[in-house]
């Protein structure tokens, strides 16, 4: 039989004069452990006569939970006595972290928009920049007296245009260029945007920049209808503007399409009543669109009135300007760090 | 082009508010840009497209306006007069210049000030009276879209009109008073002796109308929009009539507005026409086009559901003149204004100009699987920007164009590059050839602003011959990451820009990758390195060069730059290694401390570890490299950490010591390395 009293009071003596938690962890193995005292209790239950195993079960049972207690106790007495306040950290001082860089936000807002389009089935491709008169205005039905081919509305090249003799190569104008690229190597149906830069000897100030962004879109199969071109790019503009934009077609003229339109937003500053960035109208004009004009497609060889097709041009500044609020396009291309760590 | 709405009500009756006629006018493809109150009139500034010269008047407006509010147009009514058999002197050299010329001569009228109708009308839009004869051809620009000029014939030399191009030195002083000096790309009105009005765009002082011209010409002509345009351009001088010429007049308002000018000035100036010759040489006469177009046409293309009476309804109130050609089927011809009407689509964009593009309905186009593959490049772009954002770069869009002087400041003379023929600015001379001076000038003009530390990449292209090329460019200068802790932030180096580069390759597969020094224009001598892996030469990194930074007037600071080509990163990228199993056995670590003779470069003794390490050799760390009392002169101290690990067992003591003994043996056999 054990005398559970002088085992107790032993114990907690010991455990009571522990002074750090490495002592204190081997009187724990030594009562509790799995080679310890109370494991070799209960085993001597099996041993016991039936009077004696209530008595042994109880005693050590209460004897375990004294232990534990006097551990537990110590335990904290001893981390209270061992502590140095000076390891006391100021949880408040700042985190250091790796620096994280940014994405222009030009790329951003570029990527942003084809995603949009890459969802609805569009593919992204890039055309060249340096062009030929051919793609960038004959191809596109604006002809060879048009104004936009001057040399103060287009950079030329000193290059010459090598299936042309006596022409030069351009710094394309618009992204419009892209379609005829994409539409000379595949036959419809076809889904892109082409993204890319575009230059016009404009002075430049807050709202004019000699080179800037501009995304074209174009769709063309059989059957690709007006009320189409609208359907999609009021999708466009919900997801990209957000759901509760209201939005107006409105006829415009562009050489290359037919029939043409502007798309306007509800201006997000006075929603629609009128201020100072939407020039009192209430709208802001946001992107060009259209149904291809035949003579476009005449332009690449395609078959004569088999397919119809939609295009829509952007301005991926402005796009940007209007979202963030920015009024000067010349910042974009400034690379200010303060700038740039915004976005 | 600004309209006075209580002028617009002359043609056209309507009771809307403005804004709503704004609206209206906007929504049928005639923009209206700002509404201003003017009293008891309301001026509209519209934008008209350059297709739509009909609409740069007021009838024309009102034309397009009573088609949309369904009212009828209300024209003037001219007189037909019985003009004299007398002909005018009239000459035109050539009839591509101008095709067709009418000159009318009036006396005698009295010149003097306008009456009230016309003055509060011309002042209303911000016009200049000068005097009847004068106002009553602005006031018939104004209305019917057809420029016109009075001359006083007395001051005609010779009482003739020649329409010639200018000669070579020759010079007119116009209406406003400025000498121009002339060239041969000019077409003129002259007399029998000089130039006296630059045709359709402004006439000459000389013979300009005044209160003593008893004896008038008026011209009304068609010149050619082309050669009015550039020689608006050339002589920088723009008017109403240039504005309107340059976007093409009408054959047939040539007529009608020099008739309807003709009975203003008999009606307010008095006198009679004397003489008269309507020059048209190539016998144009003015028609619009016939145009078929089927019902099926149409709402296949809007996808609109129209029937052919509204169809036709609309097409009548524009003017078209509409007849059946077969079931479901226009025949349409528009009127002699609307010279923009050739094909069917311009007849289906009318009619949905019309209709309201807003009531037109919304569909959801299908978008069929296709031919046209994504182009790849487009995402790696993007994987590779990720990777320099990624640690700590900031990403760059620059211009495309260069000045020249920014390439010889950058020691990029003499190559290929692509010139423009006609910049802006000095700013625009070149297609860049390199994104080096584009970064550089990023960095100059943040460290001017006062911020030190830059980190930047950009993707974009470079202009060489006839091709474009993507490249990515990173530049670097200043200190590294800030950190509290550490008591001194370190400089930025050649090695942070490498590790970065380094990066990269490793998150694109490309295990290979070797650097050699070399020199570059544009790197310190010493500290530029060609970038390979195996043949395909991938770039270059270094130093820029002081004296080079000096000339971009950036001073006691050192830049690092490195540029790949964005082509090779991703082909190689493209082919990336296939998975690797790892040992389940243990590995273990043995550093080896030695001294290298300082002309044997790292790259040649981590060669030799690899090699000689062979299977077990799991990994290579470079620790550390020491220079000082240590170590004898001519040589530097390297200390390696060598991972020693099988596939096949758990290696033993006396394996791993062989391992470690061959390698020390190789590199003092191969290198003359001492071990420490
Ligand atoms: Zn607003």
């Amino acid at each position: 039989m054990w005398n559970f009293d002088d085992i107790q009071q032993k114990a907690l003596q010991e455990i009571d004069a522990c002074r750090d938690l490495d002592e204190a962890e081997a009187l724990r193995v030594k009562y509790l452990g799995r080679k310890g005292l109370l494991p070799e209790i209960f085993a001597s239950l099996s041993q016991a006569s039936p009077e004696e195993k209530p008595l042994i079960g109880k005693g050590a049972n209460q004897l375990r939970a004294r232990i534990t207690e006097a551990l537990e106790g110590i335990k904290k007495r001893v981390q209270e006595e061992t502590f140095d306040p000076t390891q006391r950290i100021d949880v408040t001082l700042p985190g250091v972290a790796p620096v994280l860089g940014h994405k222009h936000i030009l790329t951003q807002i570029i990527d942003d928009i084809c995603q949009i389009f890459v969802g609805l089935g569009f593919v992204v491709q890039e055309g060249p920049e340096m062009e030929t008169e051919f793609h960038n205005f004959s191809a596109l039905n604006i002809p060879v007296d048009h104004p936009s081919r001057d040399a103060f509305d287009t950079f030329y090249l000193e290059s010459k245009d090598p299936g042309n003799p006596g022409r030069h190569l351009l710094l394309r104008s618009h992204t419009s260029p892209g379609q005829i690229c994409i539409m000379e190597k595949y036959a419809p149906p076809l889904a892109v945007v082409i993204p890319g830069k575009v230059y016009r000897p404009d002075a430049v100030d807050a709202s004019h920049s000699f080179m800037f962004y501009q995304i074209e879109g174009l769709l063309v199969d059989e059957h690709v209808k007006f009320s189409d071109l609208k359907g999609l790019l009021t999708v466009f503009c919900k997801r990209f503007f957000g759901e509760e934009i209201i939005m107006r077609f409105r006829p415009h003229f562009f050489p290359f399409t037919e029939p043409s339109a502007e798309v306007d937003i509800s201006c997000y500053i006075c929603k629609g009543k009128g201020c100072s960035v939407c020039g009192r109208k209430g709208w802001l004009e946001i992107l060009g669109c259209g149904m291809v004009n035949p003579k476009v497609f005449s332009a690449v060889n395609y078959p004569k009135g088999k397919y119809t097709g939609l295009a829509f041009g952007l301005g991926v500044e402005r796009m940007a300007m209007l979202k963030y609020g920015i009024h000067d396009i010349r910042i974009f291309f400034e690379n200010d760090n303060r700038f740039l760590n915004q976005f | 082009m600004k309209i006075s709405i209580k002028w617009l009500k002359d043609y056209v009756s309507f009771q809307l508010p403005a804004e709503k006629l704004a609206h209206k006018l906007t929504m049928a493809g005639l923009e209206v840009e700002k509404i201003e109150d003017a009293g008891d009139d309301v001026i509209l500034e519209m934008e008209v497209t350059p297709n739509r010269p009909d609409c740069l008047n007021f009838q024309g407006i009102a034309r397009e306006l009573s088609a949309v509010l369904d009212k009828p147009l209300k024209l003037p009514k001219v007189k037909k007069l019985l003009y004299p058999k007398t002909r005018c002197d009239i000459e035109i050299a050539d009839q591509k210049d101008c095709g067709r010329y009418i000159g009318t001569v009036l006396e005698p009228v009295q010149v003097k000030a306008s009456p009230d109708w016309i003055g509060t009308r011309l002042s209303a839009l911000g016009g200049r009276l000068i005097n009847n004869v004068v106002d009553i051809t602005n006031f018939c620009l104004l209305e019917t879209g057809q420029p016109l000029h009075a001359f006083d014939y007395d001051k005609l030399i010779g009482g003739k009109i020649v329409v010639r191009r200018a000669k070579a030195g020759e010079k007119i002083v116009t209406l406003d008073g400025v000498e121009r000096a002339l060239d041969p790309s000019v077409l003129v009105i002259a007399d029998a002796q000089r130039p006296v009005a630059i045709a359709g765009i402004m006439g000459g002082l000389a013979t300009e109308v005044t209160n003593q011209t008893r004896k008038i010409l008026l011209e009304s002509a068609y010149f050619d929009p082309v050669l009015i345009r550039r020689a608006s351009r050339l002589l920088g001088l723009k008017s109403d009539s240039s504005y309107r010429f340059e976007r093409g007049v009408d054959f047939a308002t040539v007529e009608a507005g020099a008739a309807r000018a003709v009975s203003l000035i008999l009606t307010e100036a008095g006198g009679g026409v004397v003489a008269r010759r309507d020059v048209n040489p190539g016998r144009v006469r003015a028609q619009g086009k016939s145009v078929t177009v089927s019902l099926m046409e149409i709402n296949e293309l809007l996808g609109s559901e129209l029937t052919v009476a509204k169809c036709r309804t609309i097409l009548k109130k524009l003017n078209f003149r509409v007849s059946a050609g077969g079931p479901g089927v226009l025949k349409v011809v528009a009127p002699s204004v609307r010279a923009d009407i050739k094909d069917p689509v311009d007849v289906i964009e009318e009619i949905a100009r019309v209709v309201g593009y807003d009531n037109l309905p919304l569909t959801l186009p299908l978008v069929r699987a296709q031919n046209v593959p994504p182009q790849p490049e487009y995402p790696f772009a993007h994987k590779l920007r990720d990777i320099f954002i990624g640690q700590g770069y900031n990403e760059t869009v620059s211009y495309s164009l260069l000045s020249q002087g920014s390439l010889d400041k950058s020691g990029l003379s003499g190559l290929p590059v692509v010139r423009v023929k006609n910049p802006l600015s000095l700013d625009q001379e070149v297609m860049r050839p390199s994104l080096f001076p584009s970064l550089l000038g990023i960095v100059r003009s943040n460290i001017h602003r006062g911020q030190k530390d830059n980190k930047i990449f950009e993707i974009g292209k470079i202009y060489l011959g006839q091709a474009e090329y993507k490249m990515l460019a990173v530049m670097g200068s200043g200190t590294r990451d800030k950190d509290w802790r550490a008591l001194h932030n370190r400089a930025w180096d050649f090695y942070d820009l490498k590790g970065a580069l380094d990066q990269m390759f490793a998150r694109l597969g490309l295990t290979a990758v070797v650097y050699e020094a070399c020199e570059d224009p544009f790197f310190k001598k010493g500290t530029g390195a060609s970038i390979r892996a195996g043949k395909t030469a991938l770039g270059r990194v270094g130093e820029v060069d002081r004296g080079l930074l000096q000339q971009w007037d950036i001073k006691h600071r050192a830049v690092f730059y490195a540029q790949c080509d964005f082509e090779a990163l991703y082909k190689l990228a493209s082919k990336k290694p296939s998975f690797k199993k790892f040992s389940e056995f243990p590995g273990v670590t043995r550093d080896i401390s030695l001294a290298v003779k300082e002309d044997v470069s790292f790259q040649k003794v981590k060669e030799v570890i690899l090699k000689q390490g062979g299977a077990l050799l799991e990994d290579v760390a470079f620790l550390e490299e020491y220079r000082g009392e240590k170590i004898q002169p001519g040589y530097k101290g390297f200390i390696f950490s060598i991972v020693y690990r099988s596939s096949l067992k758990t290696l033993t003591e006396e394996d791993i010591s062989i391992a470690h003994g061959d390698i020390a043996q190789a590199l003092i056999d191969q290198l003359g390395v001492v071990m420490r």
